[in-house]
């Protein structure tokens, strides 16, 4: 239903009587900005107002939605020199109305642009990537969804979508339930009565739902530290509707496909990674990816039937970086960690005699059996209690220092390989350590 | 809704006998000033007829909260010769009674002045960023928030900041008024990477770790401002995209700037820089020890690594505030850095479009103890 009103009364010099009510002008043109980091859209509607010279009133009533009062703003799109607004009142004892003084040197229609915060309408990204039956590379779509809780209906609206973090000191829904506008001087609550609403027409939803006959384009460009989305055309996004759209698919992206183990962040099983970046080496990289869900299938056989493998949550990702999709524990891989051997050595007395530094060597076995018929990578990392370590290793396998306290072995297994090392951790403590 | 009356009551000669009751002289003009939280100072002038000798003036007030020490009254005409000999505060308050004396009868302008209550103003600010990101729109906003009870016709606003206007307010009526605009102001974006508030590798955490967008505003003439100092209140800031409408891109509180101070407003934080921060080395070195073997003083041997990774097509300059604690020695650094404090330093790095910078600094901690009971100040 449209909540939102605008009364174009015209006044006479400063005389308070209502002479005229001219137009009720409609929206001729509404575009949504819409944030996917805060519950915040803004809205430009643009109207066309007949000014009279002298002083002109226009009243904009917005009860049952929520908007903030205190985000409104009128721009004339034309004769800006003889256009001027020196104020906006928000009259006494009535709540979702706000009345904007406007002084002009002519008589003329002119284009204006009402602008405002809402809540209540919101965006999210989702993804579904496809992996090749070879595990080497994966088809990438990504969808738009836009939903309109707002309490207003929005026909024939641009829609544009932006991708960043925004700072808010108040919530907009907050501010749209707030009365007075900028509340008062003192905690005293004061009464509010509700305007009077004329009866308006609904709009039917069904209208809205026409098929297109092919998909729409998203336009996107960097602004600020943001990121716009430009969705083609118009859209009709009635209230508690919400639409999906797409954004960009894209195949044949090399994807690296290995796990992980690290017993401190995921336990004793191993967990699945898809590795990609988002540049040309990629076929990315045209655009940031949004934070958003992903659900990763990939292909089981040549007649194309998928599997399910998981689901997560991407971050977002700027151009040009690499980006690690963690799709779950898996089966297909055992890794099975066991200490083999403590043994205490090397202690230092001082002089009353009393221990004050010593090593302790501890010995691992680590096995890895590889149940896929492809091949895998598998990275372990190990941690450790402090800085003050050293390993020694079989030749057999690769590893390197993470950072202080952790090192990260890697291991390539055949398929259905089992692989066996073993590895001695030295923990040197108290004087041993200087 | 009128609340004030001031009923002007005339009394001959030293008799007590009311006489006469003259007018309900109408208030001119009000000077409104708001100088302090939730209250407004109010002047305002009215014109009396006087008789000659004494004559008793009662103002009495209803519905609005008047501060009634504040009440006072001055002559505006015949300063030399009307004399104002008592004020007494009849016994069912919100009322008071002058007692003025006229040598001649007569009209005269007084202007009778208080502090009123749950009436004061907010300031907000908007700006339109260009385009491209070289000069801003500033405009200014006063909000008068009334709820004193009482509606001012004729009010002779005089805000703290820009020019003094007239208006007219009702009670309980909020107004959003333009007091300023200003067109190609000056500004500097930048980003803050402060090492003790934001997470310092995002691969822990597994999410983006946004770094503070800033838009630094020096108050001074060479800027485009310089006129006022700016009052603190909420700012909205927008962006003109390339479709000719704009963005917003978010808001901040604007502090209160004094004429030649400068103001940063952050309005969002970027993705587009990744800093990832590390400790990649940290020892006891000079370790000295007591006659038990236990250590009682020592240094650290500590290194620190950042990587800033510019992904942006345009340059950005970036901050990076670091936190040492305690007695401490720069041994090295890759980069040229400012010490803000006894334990802060400041590396400023101009970024490249698409391009990656790393700082490495080495530094030594002195003098360290570990048992609080080798600290003096703990004895």
């Amino acid at each position: 239903m449209k909540k939102i009103l605008t009364l174009f009364i015209l006044f006479a010099f400063n005389s308070f009587s209502k002479i005229d009510i001219v137009s009720l002008p409609l929206r001729d043109k509404v575009q949504l900005t819409i944030y996917n980091s805060a519950d915040l859209t803004l809205v430009r509607d643009e109207r066309v107002l007949t000014l009279k010279q002298g002083k002109n009133n226009l009243q904009f009533s917005w009860a049952n939605t929520l908007i903030d009062p205190t985000s409104l703003d009128l721009i004339p799109k034309q004769e800006i020199a003889s256009i001027s607004i020196s104020q906006l009142i928000y009259p006494p004892r009535i709540n979702e109305v706000g009345i904007w003084e406007i002084n002009s040197k002519i008589s003329k229609k002119i284009p204006f642009e009402i602008s405002y915060f809402t809540s209540g309408i919101s965006w999210e990204a989702f993804y579904i990537g496809i992996i090749s039956n070879d595990e080497k590379s994966m088809e990438l779509k990504g969808f738009v969804k836009i939903i309109n809780r707002s309490g207003e209906d929005y026909e024939n609206a641009s829609v544009r979508l932006v991708v960043g973090k925004i700072n808010l000191l108040e919530e907009i829904q907050k501010l749209a339930k707030r009365y007075p506008p900028y509340g008062t001087p003192s905690e005293y609550i004061y009464p509010v009565e509700k305007i009077e609403r004329v009866p308006v027409m609904e709009y039917r939803a069904a209208k809205g739902m026409l098929l297109e006959a092919r998909e729409k384009e998203i336009i996107k460009e960097g602004i600020s530290e943001y990121f716009l989305y430009t969705i083609e055309g118009t859209e009709n996004l009635p209230n508690n509707w919400s639409k999906r759209l797409s954004s960009f698919s894209q195949k044949d992206i090399p994807i690296e496909y290995f796990y992980k183990y690290e017993e401190e962040k995921y336990g004793k099983e191993p967990r699945r990674i898809v590795k990609f970046a988002n540049d040309l080496d990629h076929k990315l990289g045209k655009e940031p990816l949004p934070d958003g869900t992903i659900k990763i299938f990939k292909y089981i056989n040549k007649e194309g039937n998928l599997s399910y493998i998981g689901s997560n949550i991407t971050k977002y990702i700027p151009i040009g970086e690499k980006v690690e999709l963690d799709l779950g524990q898996s089966k297909e891989l055992k890794v099975e960690v066991k200490k083999m051997e403590r043994k205490t050595k090397n202690y230092m007395f001082n002089k009353d005699g009393n221990i004050s530094g010593w090593e302790e060597e501890e010995i691992y076995k680590v096995k890895v059996t590889n149940y896929k018929n492809l091949p895998v990578k598998l990275e372990i990392k190990r941690n450790f209690p402090h800085q003050y370590w050293k390993i020694e290793t079989d030749k057999s396998v690769e590893w390197e220092k993470y950072d202080l306290t952790s090192a990260k072995f890697v291991i390539i297994l055949k398929p259905m390989e089992i692989k066996e090392f073993t590895y001695k951790l030295i923990l040197y403590e108290g004087d041993r350590r200087n | 809704m009128k609340k004030f009356f001031l009923i002007f009551i005339l009394f001959f000669s030293f008799s007590f006998a009311r006489i006469k009751l003259v007018a309900l002289p109408d208030r001119e003009i009000s000077y409104i000033r708001f100088d302090a939280p939730f209250t407004a100072f109010v002047e305002e002038e009215r014109i009396l007829t006087l008789q000659k000798g004494v004559n008793f003036v009662d103002f009495s007030w209803k519905g609005v909260n008047i501060d009634i020490d504040s009440i006072t009254l001055t002559f505006l005409t015949n300063k030399e010769k009307l004399k104002l000999l008592s004020l007494s505060f009849p016994p069912e308050g919100n009322s008071l009674v002058w007692e003025i004396y006229s040598p001649e009868g007569g009209e005269e302008k007084i202007k009778i002045s208080y502090l009123l209550s749950n009436i004061d103003c907010l300031y907000t600010y908007k700006i339109i960023v260009d385009k491209n990101e070289e000069k801003m729109n500033f405009s200014a906003f006063l909000i008068i928030r009334n709820f004193s009870g009482e509606d001012f016709e004729k009010g002779i606003f005089t805000p703290e900041f820009g020019k003094t206007f007239e208006n007219s307010v009702k009670n309980e009526e909020t107004k959003q008024i333009l007091i300023y605009q200003k067109d190609g102001i000056k500004f500097e974006k930048l980003f803050v990477f402060d090492a003790s508030k934001i997470i310092w590798d995002p691969e822990t955490v597994g999410k983006n770790v946004g770094i503070p967008a800033f838009f630094e505003i020096k108050n001074i003439k060479e800027s485009g401002l310089g006129e006022f100092p700016l009052l603190h209140g909420k700012i909205r800031i927008f962006q003109i995209d390339n479709q000719g409408s704009a963005i917003f891109l978010g808001e901040d509180n604007l502090k209160y700037t004094p004429i030649g101070e400068s103001f940063r407003l952050n309005f969002g934080e970027t993705r587009d820089i990744v800093v990832k921060q590390r400790k990649m080395k940290e020892v006891k070195i000079n370790v000295r020890k007591n006659n038990s073997g236990n250590i009682v003083l020592y240094d650290t041997d500590e290194i620190i690594k950042i990587e800033i990774e510019n992904f942006k097509d345009k340059s950005a300059k970036i901050e990076l505030l670091q936190n040492i604690p305690d007695e401490w020695d720069m041994e090295e650094s890759t980069h040229k850095y400012e010490k803000v404090d006894a334990n802060n330093i400041k590396f400023i790095v101009e970024l490249k479009p698409k391009s990656k910078e790393i700082i490495e600094f080495h530094y030594h901690r002195r003098n360290l103890r570990d048992f609080p009971f080798y600290r003096r100040d703990l004895k």
